[in-house]
């Protein structure tokens, strides 16, 4: 009671305060760099509080010291590129005194996701990649979120103008699960899709302060699922980032018009951040891009793996519609369904016996398979791409050192995405809430993941089920035996087939002539009896028959940290965690088997990591371990150690020990899917062993091999593991000019997670045959060992006059696959990025201009989708912009992929051309 | 001042080289599929050669007449022509003259019907028992069905034959396909088994004994035997019994019922020669308890095979085939049938004979050699739906 009453007191004399004293005495003053330079937006703290600003454009800042903090104060300066100095107020009187000259160096950016705490970028253990709010400025993109790409190791699939995955160290992909992205501190991994939705739901490219990427295993820190990176985004706090801004970026697409008619990019931002007064502040922010999307129109032959053909990989073949009857376009879609004339055929010979011995030669070679005729993306996909984002956060200083934040974004779009199939992510909607306690110390937060696949649909799916409607391929009777119709198309194909072969008819023009009747009755894109059936479709639950998701999947989740250096500095600065997440799968069984309600799936973890200098400083020792439960799956304890070397001031050399893993994703473990070949995906969890009667019906391996059948066998299903070890250098030499950063790594993977094919018997007390074996696709842990290797090397060098010159380039390597697996690797062997800039020259430094090259090496891209070679390719994104001081604008004039010329980042995907932007914006930090 | 100068000049060599850089490589867009080439066309075209070589003259003026010189010469169809020489339309009877003289659409007939549609090497024709089955060009009733084809039945058993006709020469390759030189020309069938056995004067007993068979079910029934030898589906081969031995096997049938009845011997026996004198036998009501219907479609049935034997492609020695009384009778092991190929020069087969299971001997095909065609031929006699020897016994199953 004592102790309630003295807080009690404390609460009240801090109200009087406020309302008494609310003439606080300011501090104000002027940043300057030393070289003489204007500096902006530098960080002023009071120390050992969280009170702050930051300056304006012309260096100048404001800050009232509430009546809690005694004078003297010490301020403290702080940014990127700014050497941290420390200036004493001796009294609110000597406040006009209070101005600085900064050293400019690149000796002192800060960087956090590290090790959870502030470190130097020079001294972090491991490697990690920073972008802070000038270089986002200055960056020539159109999103924000493409200056990811440019970062050292890093590697990009765009599936479409607005959905864009990124990866580290290999192991690419769309959707990538391996690569964790932390927006404020929430994992934004889709709960039910499983992708990272960074680009298309996070935060406005206004309200990002700053981009940190960790590069390798990384869930020692941030939990399973950062096998290969972490890229935690931040935004702006509106305590530091006051004020209204906007920008306004419209641009040209298609400008060539070989995939598209010439069409604007629109991309409208804005930010408000006020702060109401020293405990409450808060910011708003929205983002419109409006823009005819990146078409994907690869129209090759794509050779599906099968049972039948044995391959266990797809790949690129000749072929085309009129000359391939069995064609499958890589981004044609409805073509995927394929069928055997020969059972048509036998079955006219058997009312035609004078035709059965002609009919006999036809088909003795095997199967004569030929596929559904297939619309191209440019026809099923809706052009428009739009994406709106909305985001805002309350912030609420309970006291100086401690802060109640309510905050969360939202999102819906249109876009397209790249997963087992193509999907349409129409009306997309999704949210991140969040309330947090920030103190000096510790922090805890809740937030929650809302999902909703609003109207997406699969456009494989989608497209095979339309074709069904318009014409049944072959019907089926109510026992699921076929009974073939005269207007069946493959009855109308195969009876028209046998008549051109009839009439002498080479094998393809007979099919050409065939497909031609067939298809007598195909709507016409754009025709209303196209629009109605593809509507009625696309509108049509999976679970009753069409190509809708229900998914309405969320996360739940709750983490806290706590800094104990205080307690512990004597011996080791220590910082524990933990969190726990539940998942609440919600797809009404057309994603997930969550056909009788949701499925929730718990998991939790703790962390702890201890930090200590050894060797007269020159070494800084870290141990981190990590202990993750999910209730699908054991416990398992991921260690990490780091080491710190100092050379010489301002060079390090680190070392790291990391292991990481990763529960299976959600989908691995629930989903339930047809896609395209056929095959139905299904988790691979034991409870689908039952569902499916592997004890009674026991699967079989496909491809089948030489030795024929070989009954599959499944090992309790496991989360996968990595363990890397990394060597660096990080320094800063030639005058402190140059920063140079090295590394090199290996990683060893286990328990490595992939899909693999095998055949059931749909009916089991039916014999095995091919119209009686379904194909299921099950993840399983791959027994094979997967080794990666890789290296990096950036330099970083200022000319002078404002010039800058970085050039970075890395490669990953894949070895020592075994078993013929199929690992997924999906990266270039070797990448390189090449910046020229300066960020202010000319009269009054009002010029900006940059420069990026990037250039990746062909590879090997395997996915479930579409495999096959990436070729090398490059591109270059450009720059200028022009201050205006007085009215605090900037305008500009960019592009991205400036020479326009096309190229894919993953088989299957857009190809890429150039986009054309000016840009103005008002006010932007 | 001097190091900015050094500056300045790092700047534009960088600038420099990009600009390089960005103006010398190219990416390299999603490629446009490949389409797969149709095979090479290699040699010349079946009406090419028609047209080229002169022993095809009256083929070339008959062809050309007919309007089929544009699809012969089509070299991306597929297909093998069993093509008359002039010697081989010589046989036949046709001279250059004569094409002159007949209508364009009678050769179009004829012709289709020498036409395969697909590319028959003779490696691909077959020596096995019955001939292979192969559409030809010629749709007796496209306004029915574009699949109908009447069909021609090459073999390479004992030489080379299409139907009944020697090949001469095997296997000219040409782009479109492959000729064969027949040594005369193959007509087409025009009338169905029925028409023949229906209205042959010789073949009143077994027109008689098949409408007995088929009492009770009517001609449009699965089971009519009439239906079946009317029905251009079917493909049959019939056994046609002349009339003296069928009569002479009725006598004997109904003489030992009346014996075994107690008739006299005598007296049975001109009873029967007086029954079994008109094929009114088989509507006697009188002897439908010695004849029955089931007994005559059990005798009936046993003379038809359920596929095309022409004489040409019986096996050397004795082989047996089942007949369509295996329907009813599964395991009975059929008639046996053997053909001799015997005169040296000729092509054709000497003798040919059937042999019931009941018989004591073979009954003997009368071979017309040289071939005769319907309808006064008596052996290799084509019909639409099947192919017709006439026998000197009437088979007995047991």
């Amino acid at each position: 009671m004592k102790k309630l009453g003295r807080l009690a007191a404390s609460l009240l004399l801090t109200l009087v305060s406020t309302i008494v004293f609310a003439q606080n005495p300011v501090v104000a003053g002027k940043v300057r760099a030393s070289t003489g330079d204007n500096i902006n937006r530098i960080s002023v703290t009071i120390k050992g509080t969280k009170i702050g600003t930051t300056t304006d454009d012309n260096g100048n800042y404001s800050l009232s010291v509430p009546s809690s903090v005694k004078f003297p104060v010490t301020l403290v300066f702080s940014g990127v590129g700014v050497v941290s100095t420390e200036l004493t107020v001796a009294s609110a009187s000597d406040k006009n005194d209070a101005t600085v000259s900064l050293s400019t160096t690149m000796a002192d950016e800060i960087v956090v996701s590290a090790t959870r705490t502030q470190t130097r970028a020079l001294e972090s253990p491991v490697t990690i990649e920073r972008v802070g709010l000038n270089t986002i400025r200055a960056a020539p993109s159109a999103n924000y979120y493409d200056i990811v790409g440019n970062m050292k190791g890093v590697d990009l699939v765009t599936s479409s103008l607005t959905f864009k995955t990124v990866t580290t160290r290999g192991f690419n992909g769309s959707g990538n699960t391996r690569f964790n992205q932390i927006v404020d501190g929430m994992d934004n991994q889709a709960p039910g899709l499983n992708f990272s939705v960074g680009s298309v739901i996070g935060l406005t490219e206004l309200d990002v302060e700053s981009m940190e990427l960790l590069p390798g295993a990384s869930s020692a820190l941030y939990g399973p699922g950062g096998m290969n990176g972490t890229l935690l985004i931040n935004s702006k706090n509106p305590f530091k980032y006051q004020g209204f801004s906007f920008q306004v970026k419209e641009g040209m697409m298609h400008t060539d018009g070989k995939y598209r008619q010439p069409s604007l990019y629109n991309n409208w931002s804005m930010r408000w951040g006020q702060k109401v007064s020293e405990k409450f502040a808060f910011k708003l922010t929205a983002e419109f891009v409006h823009a005819k999307d990146w078409l994907a129109d690869d129209q090759r032959n794509y050779i599906r793996p099968t049972a039948a053909n044995g391959l266990s990989v797809g790949h690129i073949g000749d072929g085309t519609r009129s000359t391939d009857p069995n064609y499958n376009g890589a981004n044609a879609y409805g073509d995927e369904t394929t069928a055997d004339i020969n059972g048509v055929l036998l079955g006219i010979g058997g009312q035609a016996p004078f035709l059965q011995p002609f009919i006999n030669s036809l088909v003795a070679d095997g199967p004569t398979n030929v596929s559904r005729t297939g619309y191209t993306e440019g026809q099923v996909v809706d052009p428009n791409t739009v994406n709106f984002k909305l985001g805002g956060s309350l912030n609420y200083k309970l006291n100086p050192g401690l802060e109640l934040i309510v905050g969360g974004f939202w999102g819906t779009g249109n876009t397209v995405y790249t997963g087992s199939d193509r999907y349409s992510l129409k009306d997309l909607k999704m949210g991140q809430y969040k309330i947090e306690l920030n103190s000096k110390n510790w922090q805890v937060r809740a937030y929650t993941t809302q999902e909703n696949a609003g109207q997406s649909y699969n456009l494989t799916a989608a497209s095979r089920i339309f074709n069904e409607k318009w014409k049944p391929t072959i019907t089926f009777a109510a026992n699921g035996a076929p009974t073939p119709q005269t207007t069946d198309w493959l009855v109308q194909y195969a009876q028209t087939y046998l008549g051109g072969m009839l009439n002498g008819l080479s094998d393809i023009n007979a099919h050409n002539a065939a497909r031609g009747v067939a298809d007598v009755g195909r709507p016409e894109v754009g025709s209303s009896t196209y629009n109605q059936i593809y509507e009625q479709v696309r509108k049509t639950p999976i679970s009753k028959g069409g190509a809708l998701f229900l998914d309405k999947s969320d996360l739940y989740a709750v983490e806290g940290q706590w800094n104990l250096t205080d307690y512990t500095k004597k011996v080791a600065d220590v910082l524990v965690g933990g969190n726990f997440r539940r998942f609440v799968l919600n797809s009404q069984g057309t994603l997930f088997i969550d056909t009788a309600g949701t499925i929730g799936i718990s998991e939790y973890g703790i962390y702890a990591q201890a930090a200590r200098n050894l060797f007269s400083d020159k070494v800084r020792f870290t141990l981190s371990a990590r202990y993750d439960k999910n209730e699908n799956f054991k416990g398992r304890v991921t260690p990490r150690a780091t080491a710190v070397i100092k050379v010489a001031k301002n060079n390090n050399i680190r070392l790291s020990y990391q292991t990481a893993y990763r529960f299976p994703s959600t989908q691995q473990q629930y989903i339930r899917l047809g896609v395209g070949g056929g095959e139905t995906l299904i988790g691979g969890l034991p409870v689908f062993h039952k569902i499916y009667d592997f004890a009674g019906n026991p699967p079989w391996e496909l491809p089948v091999g030489s030795g024929g059948i070989k009954t599959a066998t499944f090992n309790e299903f496991k989360p996968e593991s990595v363990q890397s070890i990394e060597l660096g250098y990080k320094g800063l030499v030639a005058s402190d000019r140059l920063l140079i950063d090295a590394y090199g790594y290996v990683g060893q993977y286990t328990n490595f997670i992939v899909r693999r094919g095998y055949g059931q018997k749909i009916n089991s007390s039916l014999p095995m045959s091919s119209s009686n074996t379904r194909v299921l696709s099950i993840p399983i842990n791959s027994t094979g060992k997967v080794k990666t290797w890789g290296a990096g090397l950036s330099l970083e060098y200022r000319i002078g006059r404002g010039y800058f010159v970085n050039f970075n380039g890395s490669t990953d390597v894949l070895n020592g696959v075994t078993n013929g697996l199929i690992a997924y690797f999906n990266s270039p062997k070797y990448r390189y990025n090449f910046v020229l800039g300066n960020n202010g020259f000319g009269k009054d430094r009002r010029i900006g201009v940059n420069v990026t090259y990037r250039w990746q090496d062909t590879f090997m891209y395997e996915s479930d989708f579409v495999s096959g070679e990436v070729p090398a390719y490059h591109s270059v994104d450009a720059q200028v912009t022009y201050k205006f001081p007085a009215i605090k604008s900037l305008v500009g004039i960019g592009a991205n992929n400036l020479l326009n010329q096309y190229y894919i980042t993953a088989m299957g995907n857009p190809s890429i051309g150039g986009l054309y932007y000016v840009r103005f914006a008002y006010n932007i930090f | 001042m001097k190091k900015f100068q050094i500056k300045n000049w790092l700047v534009k060599t960088l600038s420099a080289l990009l600009v390089i850089v960005m103006a010398t490589s190219c990416n390299k867009d999603v490629p446009e599929p490949t389409p797969i080439a149709p095979a090479p066309i290699v040699g010349n075209s079946i009406g090419n050669i028609i047209n080229t070589d002169a022993s095809f003259s009256i083929l070339k003026a008959a062809a050309t007449k007919a309007g089929l010189m544009p699809l012969l010469s089509d070299s991306t169809l597929n297909m093998t022509l069993f093509a008359p020489d002039d010697a081989a339309f010589a046989a036949s009877g046709i001279s250059a003259g004569a094409i002159t003289v007949l209508r364009a659409g009678f050769l179009d007939t004829i012709l289709r019907y020498h036409l395969v549609s697909q590319r028959l090497p003779s490696t691909q024709i077959g020596n096995t028992f019955p001939n292979r089955q192969s559409p030809s060009f010629l749709n007796p009733a496209p306004t029915i069905s574009a699949l109908l084809r009447l069909t021609n039945f090459p073999t390479t058993r004992n030489g080379a034959w299409i139907n009944n006709i020697p090949i001469k020469q095997v296997d000219i390759v040409a782009s479109n396909g492959y000729i064969h030189k027949v040594a005369a020309i193959v007509a087409p069938p025009q009338r169905y088994l029925w028409n023949r056995i229906s209205t042959d004067p010789d073949m009143t007993y077994l027109t008689a004994a098949i409408v007995r068979a088929d009492s009770g079910y009517a001609p449009t029934h699965p089971a009519s035997l009439v239906g079946v030898l009317n029905n251009i589906g079917a493909n049959l081969t019939v056994f046609a019994p002349k009339d003296s031995s069928m009569r002479s096997f009725l006598t004997g049938a109904i003489y030992l019922a009346l014996v075994a009845q107690g008739v006299p011997p005598a007296t049975a026996f001109a009873t029967a020669t007086a029954l079994a004198s008109t094929p009114a036998v088989f509507s006697n009501p009188a002897l439908y308890a010695a004849l029955p219907a089931t007994s005559v479609r059990g005798i009936v049935v046993y003379h038809i095979l359920l596929q095309r034997a022409f004489t040409n492609n019986f096996p050397t020695t004795a082989t047996a085939y089942k007949t369509l009384l295996n329907s009813g009778i599964a395991a009975h092991p059929g008639v046996t049938l053997q053909a001799i190929f015997g005169i040296p020069g000729v092509p054709f087969a000497s003798s040919a004979t059937v042999k019931g299971l009941g018989n004591a001997t073979a009954s003997n095909i009368y071979i017309n050699l040289p071939p005769v065609s319907d309808p006064t031929g008596t052996s290799d006699q084509h019909f639409l739906n099947g192919v017709l020897h006439k026998i000197d016994q009437v088979l007995i199953p047991q």
